[in-house]
């Protein structure tokens, strides 16, 4: 079974920042378009974004399963939300509104009469959570497609995480393929046991039955490995000295002006929303009838 | 040697990384697993995996392992980066992970008991944390992120995690000897 890593090297300007300048605009950014509901302000950070992502040089085929999902959750929180319940928006929305679209019918059996109406404000507030959840999506979906899996250790532990921290990430991330292979002799093994992998279909307490013969011997497997690495590395004075890393991290001027233009958003949003009170959610004038 | 809640050796630091890859890979390989009629929401048995870690290495273990684990799952299969619901998976590991030093036996029933009793209310910590955190930034409501996030997640997470925890626990015991430790 082939466990690959969905990076590979594509020479674009994402892969010259240095990673840990990634990691903090990426989340100065969240921080920062998260205190927003004023679409003019969400469609200046959604055109920010999709520069950003623009500069990774990754395509739609390689994303696309990652937006299909970010599609749901945004079809089912939005649609169940603001369209079908109304609910309070988180306290976003005010008032009852201007009704854009109104419902009335009875339901059989318990004669329930329903009463709906889609007013302007919800309809607006459904569109800023789009654009909202689309441009945070756009910053974060191209991570693991445009950065080296080799440099997470060090870019965490440049940043100020513990040594140990990210030496288990590193190591982590070593171990994947060989947990991979250990997953396809398993499950080889069990299959010539007559184990099904193909059936494993049925109610939940069903799969569960069926997946354990996958799931235990794996997991038994790897921690009695593991033990033979955790001499190894004593053997070796780990943990006794400062870890030393083979890949270099080097800021450049384009580094820093990245990581001071996050900053400058995330200061400058905090002054306007909570010394002038702007970027709270608004609806233009000219869409609301009457 | 005398063991701390909150120590974090060369042990933990190695499965911290077996656990977090465990759950990562284990997370990738069950992707074809859904949920009846409930959309695209997929099956996590591995989600037992860092809760049981944390049961058996400790808090920190859990924690690694569950963060790491998802973050590493979500790579695989390309969904990109998720903070708040990685934060939360490392969350409902390292709770469980609370009663490790209390825990001999792990063929003893009341110990099984104590670990179900913790893997629900790490279930409920994280996942909540995860599922709240979308009122912050999806602007959400309360009740939304409840039905849509939270009990989808809490439901097959509590499922997983009560029957597989204890199966592990179980067979974790009888290789327990052969670590020396």
């Amino acid at each position: 079974m082939l466990v690959t890593w969905a990076y590979h090297f594509r020479d674009s300007w994402m892969e010259k920042i240095d990673s840990r300048a990634r990691w903090i605009f990426s989340l100065l950014f969240l921080f920062t378009i998260s205190m927003y509901w004023d679409i003019r302000f969400l469609l200046f950070f959604f055109a920010l974004a999709w520069i950003w992502y623009s500069l990774a040089r990754v395509s739609f085929k390689e994303t696309r399963r990652a937006w299909l999902m970010v599609s749901i959750l945004l079809f089912s929180m939005i649609i169940v939300n603001t369209i079908l319940t109304g609910g309070g928006a988180a306290g976003v929305v005010q008032g009852p509104g201007h009704p854009l679209f109104s419902l009335q019918f009875t339901l059989p059996l318990v004669s329930w009469v329903i009463n709906y109406t889609l007013t302007v404000e919800r309809a607006w507030f459904a569109l800023c959570q789009l654009i909202r959840v689309l441009a945070i999506s756009a910053i974060f979906i191209i991570i693991p497609f445009s950065m080296d899996p080799r440099l997470y250790g060090i870019t965490f532990r440049r940043l100020g995480l513990s040594d140990r921290f990210a030496f288990s990430m590193e190591l982590a991330f070593r171990y994947v393929p060989t947990l991979a292979r250990d997953f396809a002799v398993t499950l080889d093994a069990q299959k010539a046991r007559g184990y099904e992998i193909e059936r494993v279909e049925g109610g939940l307490l069903t799969q569960v039955r069926r997946i354990a013969p996958l799931i235990i011997p794996v997991t038994i497997g790897s921690i009695l490995g593991g033990e033979d690495m955790v001499n190894a590395m004593d053997l070796r004075c780990f943990g006794l000295r400062m870890r030393t890393w083979i890949q270099v991290l080097t800021y450049h001027w384009f580094d820093y002006a990245i990581i001071a233009f996050g900053v400058f958003l995330l200061l400058a949003t905090i002054i306007l929303r909570y010394v002038y009170h702007i970027g709270a959610f608004w609806v233009p004038p000219g869409i609301i009838p009457g | 040697m005398k063991q701390k809640l909150w120590q974090f050796g060369t042990r933990e630091v190695v499965f911290a990384a077996i656990g977090a890859a465990l759950y990562g890979v284990l997370s990738w390989a069950t992707n074809f697993l859904q949920i009846p009629a409930a959309g695209n929401v997929s099956v996590r048995p591995a989600v037992a995996i860092p809760m049981f870690f944390g049961i058996v290495f400790g808090p920190i273990v859990g924690f690694i392992s569950g963060f790491l684990g998802n973050i590493m799952g979500d790579l695989l299969s390309g969904y990109g980066f998720w903070f708040w619901w990685d934060l939360g998976n490392g969350i409902q590991a390292m709770v469980p992970g609370l009663i490790f030093l209390s825990i001999v036996n792990y063929r003893d029933f009341g110990s099984i008991i104590r670990a179900e009793v913790m893997v629900v209310l790490g279930i409920i910590a994280g996942m909540g944390l995860a599922s709240l955190s979308e009122m912050w930034v999806s602007g959400i409501d309360f009740a939304t992120t409840v039905a849509v996030n939270f009990l989808p997640a809490f439901i097959t997470n509590a499922v997983w995690g009560l029957i597989l925890v204890p199966i592990l626990m179980v067979a974790y015991s009888a290789v327990q000897s052969r670590s020396g430790r």
